[in-house]
C-alpha cells in the first residue's frame, strides 16, 4: 500500500476553441490548460499560459458512464457501468490520460481522475464548461494530507485482455483491489490468475470470476458495501485512524438515500457533496465491525471522511 | 450528528426455530439473515386472534363485468357481514374495533402493481378507511401505502378518501431506497448480486401501528398466485425482484421470509382479501383484460396463508376451466422468453412456486392444511 493518494493533482482542460473564448476558459478555474499546437502565444495574450496539447502523450479513456445493454446477454440487468479506475490501477501512475468527453460527462471525468490521483486533460463540449468548473472547484475544496490507498486484495497482472476485464469487474463491483507484484501477506486475499485457487479458465468469464474472488474474501470482509445503487462505485484511502470514502456517481442522475458500509468502526463522519449544499451524512451506525451511513442525495461525485 | 448506537440486530426469536425446521425440509434454500431491532408482539398480527379461519363473502352484483363499476352499498354489506363473521359480533363496529382505536395510526397495504386494471378497488379502500373512522381513527391517523409512486399515482384514491387521508409511496424513483428502513432488513444472496439487502418500508417502522394487508386475488407468474403472503412480503421490501431473476426463482422462501419479519408482522393485524377483479394469467400486472376475470368476493382473515391457500385454487380452477397450465406446473416446456407471456395462458417466463404458501405456514404464519381451515362463507 505504498501507492499514495495524489490530493493536490487537478485535471487539465484542453481546449481547441479559439482564444476569444479565454473569459470562458478562466472561469472554469482550470490551473493546466493545453491548447492545440502552435496556439500558445494567442493564448498567452489572452491571459493564460496554455500549453500545446501532444495527443501521443496521453491514453485516451473512453467517456465515462453508463448504458444498458439489453441486446447483451447477462445473468442481470444490472446497467454496464463504463469505468476507467481500473486502467489506472492497472498503469500504476505510469501513465497520462485524456477525457474527449460528451456533454454532461466532463465534471465525471475530472473527478474520476482526481479520486484515482492521475494525471488527465478533460476536453469537454463548450456546454459543458460550467459544470466542469463546478468540479474543479469542488476539488479545490476538498482538503486533507493524502492516504495511502486502502485495498485488501491483491492481484497480479499478467497484462492479458482477460485480467483487465477480470480488474473492470472487480471495480465494478466495489472490490478494492491493488495490482501487486507478488502475493503479500498483508492483503486479505492474494489472487494469481493460473493458480489451481484462481484458474486461467475461469477468467475468461469475468462476472463468473469477480464472484469467485468476492467468495473467497467473503462479505464479511469487504471493506465497501454500497446498497441502494448499481451505478456509484467507492474508492478507499485511510490509514490507521481514518478512512476518505471516494463514491463517483456513473448514472447521470442523483442517487437517493444510498446506504455505504465501511468496514472498520469510526466514531466520525463527515461528508461533502458535488452540488450538494449542506450534505451530511444520516442514520449513521458503528455495527458489527462496520461502520454505516445514508448519504440523503449526491450526484456525480461525493467524499466521506471517517475518522475513529 | 452522529449517534454512537450499538448493533441492535438479532435474529427473531419467533422466526428462528421455524426457520431452522423448515431450512432442514428445504436444505437448498438461501441463507437468510434478518436485522431488526423490534421484538415480535404477545400475539403477532400474523396469524393473529384467528388462525385457520376465514370469512368469505360473494356478491353476485358487486361488481359489473362489463363496466367494472363497483356497486358501492353492496361492497359496504360484504366488508360487514364478513367482518362479522369473522369474528364472530353481530356489530361490524364491534368487530373492527376489535383490531382498531382512536390511538392508532393504520397503514392500509393496497396491491397497485396491476393498476389501472386490477387494484386494491378503490372503494373497497374507502370503506375500510371509513369503518376506522367509525372507531375513531382520525383520516391523518390512515395511510394508503405502496411501493411505487407511477402506480398508485394511477388509481387515484385521493379522490375516494376524506382529506387528510395519506398516500404515501415508498419509490418516487425507481431503485431508490430512501423510502426504507436502512436498519431493518433480509439480508440474502441470491445469485452474487452485490446488493444483498431487501428493507422494509419506513412507515412501517416509523408510524403505524396496526397494518390491514388489502391485496387482490391473482396470478403471478414467478409466485404461482399473489396474494396476502406477497403482497405484505414484496409489498414492503426493497430490492425483492432479484428473487426471480433466473427461471427458478427465489420466490419460494423469501416471501414468507420477508413476512416474518418484525414488526410488519406483528403490526399486520387484518387481511381483506379484494376479489372483486381478478387475473388469472398475466399477473401480477393486467396488461390484458382478457386475462382478467370476476370472483366478485371478497376473504377476511387474519391468516394470511390460510387466505392464500384458499386463493390457490380461486386461480388453479380458473386456468384449468382456461385450459392454462396448472399453477403447479413445473415443466419447462411451457417457458419462453419474450413478450409471449403476456398474451398466452400457456407460456410462463419462470416456474411458478405455489409452495410458497405451504412454506410460510412452516414459519408459523398461519394454517396451510385445507382440513383445518374454517371457512365461514357469506352470499349476499
Amino acid at each position: 500500500m505504498l501507492s499514495f493518494f495524489l490530493a493536490a493533482l487537478l485535471p487539465g482542460l484542453y481546449w481547441d476553441q479559439s482564444p476569444q473564448t479565454a473569459e470562458a476558459v478562466k472561469k472554469t478555474g482550470a490551473e493546466r490548460v493545453y491548447v492545440p499546437a502552435g496556439q500558445e502565444a494567442a493564448w498567452k495574450a489572452a491571459g493564460i499560459d496554455a500549453q500545446a496539447f501532444d495527443a501521443a502523450k496521453f491514453v485516451k479513456l473512453p467517456a465515462p458512464g453508463v448504458e444498458y445493454r439489453m441486446d447483451v446477454a447477462a445473468a442481470t440487468s444490472l446497467p454496464w457501468v463504463d469505468a476507467n479506475g481500473w486502467r489506472m490501477e492497472r498503469d500504476g501512475g505510469r501513465c497520462r490520460y485524456y477525457y474527449n468527453v460528451p456533454w454532461r460527462k466532463a465534471a465525471l471525468a475530472a473527478a474520476e481522475a482526481y479520486v484515482y490521483g492521475v494525471d488527465a486533460v478533460v476536453h469537454p463540449e463548450a456546454r459543458d464548461v460550467p459544470a466542469l468548473g463546478q468540479m474543479l472547484g469542488f476539488l479545490r475544496s476538498i482538503d486533507g494530507p493524502g492516504l495511502p490507498v486502502l485495498a485488501n486484495i491483491g492481484i497480479m497482472d499478467d497484462g492479458s485482455d482477460e485480467t483487465g476485464e477480470v480488474l473492470n469487474l472487480l471495480s465494478r463491483r466495489n472490490l478494492m483491489y491493488r495490482v501487486i507484484a507478488a502475493p503479500d501477506p498483508k492483503y486479505d486475499l492474494n489472487v494469481q490468475i493460473g493458480t489451481k485457487e484462481f484458474p486461467k479458465e475461469e477468467a475468461a468469464d469475468a462476472y463468473g470470476f469477480a464472484t469467485l474472488v468476492r467468495q473467497k474474501l467473503t462479505d464479511e470482509k469487504r471493506l465497501l458495501r454500497i446498497y441502494g445503487s448499481d451505478v456509484v462505485l467507492g474508492r478507499l484511502n485511510g490509514d490507521d485512524r481514518r478512512v476518505r470514502v471516494h463514491l463517483i456517481n456513473y448514472g447521470g442522475g442523483k442517487v437517493d438515500g444510498m446506504r455505504v458500509r465501511v468496514r472498520g468502526e469510526y466514531q466520525h463522519g463527515k461528508v461533502k457533496a458535488f452540488a450538494g449544499q449542506d450534505a451530511a451524512l444520516t442514520e449513521y451506525e458503528v455495527v458489527d465491525g462496520g461502520t454505516e451511513f445514508t448519504i440523503p442525495q449526491m450526484s456525480v461525485y461525493a467524499v466521506v471522511d471517517l475518522e475513529k | 450528528m452522529i449517534d454512537d448506537m450499538k448493533r441492535r440486530a438479532f435474529l427473531q426469536a419467533a422466526a428462528t426455530a421455524p426457520v431452522a425446521l423448515a431450512a432442514s425440509l428445504h436444505e437448498d434454500l438461501p441463507k437468510y439473515r434478518i436485522v431488526s431491532r423490534f421484538a415480535p408482539a404477545a400475539i403477532p398480527g400474523m396469524p393473529g386472534p384467528y388462525p385457520g379461519v376465514v370469512a368469505r363473502v360473494h356478491a353476485e352484483k358487486s361488481i359489473d363485468e362489463k363496466s367494472e363499476k363497483v356497486d358501492v352499498p353492496t361492497v359496504r354489506e360484504m366488508i360487514a357481514q364478513g367482518m362479522r363473521a369473522l369474528t364472530g359480533d353481530a356489530d361490524a363496529r364491534d368487530s373492527w374495533a376489535r383490531f382498531f382505536n382512536s390511538a392508532d395510526v393504520v397503514g392500509i397495504k393496497v396491491n397497485c402493481s396491476g393498476a389501472p386494471g386490477i387494484m386494491s378497488t378503490p372503494e373497497v379502500v374507502s370503506e375500510i378507511v371509513r369503518n376506522l373512522g367509525v372507531v375513531g381513527v382520525k383520516p391523518i391517523q390512515i395511510w394508503i401505502y405502496e411501493r411505487f409512486r407511477d402506480q398508485v399515482d394511477s388509481v387515484h384514491y385521493d379522490r375516494y378518501v376524506p382529506a387528510g387521508v395519506h398516500i404515501w409511496t415508498a419509490e418516487h424513483n425507481r431503485g431508490s431506497i430512501a423510502g426504507y428502513d436502512p436498519n431493518t432488513y433480509v439480508d440474502v444472496n441470491f445469485f452474487g448480486e452485490d446488493d444483498t439487502r431487501s428493507n422494509l418500508a419506513r412507515p412501517v417502522v416509523e408510524h403505524f401501528t396496526k397494518i390491514i394487508n388489502v391485496p387482490n386475488m391473482k396470478d403471478h407468474g414467478a409466485s404461482g398466485v399473489t396474494g396476502c403472503l406477497k403482497n405484505i412480503a414484496y409489498g414492503d421490501f426493497s430490492n425483492v425482484a432479484r428473487s426471480h431473476s433466473g427461471i427458478k426463482t427465489n420466490t419460494y422462501s423469501l416471501i414468507g421470509t420477508l413476512a416474518t419479519v418484525e414488526p410488519l408482522r406483528s403490526r399486520t393485524v387484518l387481511g381483506i382479501m379484494d376479489g372483486l377483479r381478478g387475473v388469472w394469467h398475466g399477473g401480477p400486472f393486467s396488461p390484458s383484460r382478457k386475462f382478467r376475470f370476476y370472483p366478485k368476493q371478497m376473504m377476511f382473515g387474519t391468516d394470511p396463508v390460510a387466505m392464500d391457500r384458499l386463493l390457490l385454487d380461486v386461480i388453479d380452477d380458473k386456468r384449468k376451466a382456461e385450459h392454462a397450465t396448472s399453477v403447479w406446473d413445473r415443466s419447462l416446456a411451457h417457458i419462453k422468453s419474450g413478450n409471449g407471456y403476456d398474451d398466452n395462458p400457456n407460456i410462463d417466463r419462470y416456474i411458478r412456486e405455489p409452495g410458497h404458501i405451504e412454506y410460510a405456514s412452516t414459519l408459523g404464519l398461519g394454517v396451510y392444511d385445507l382440513d383445518k381451515i374454517q371457512v365461514r362463507k357469506i352470499e349476499l
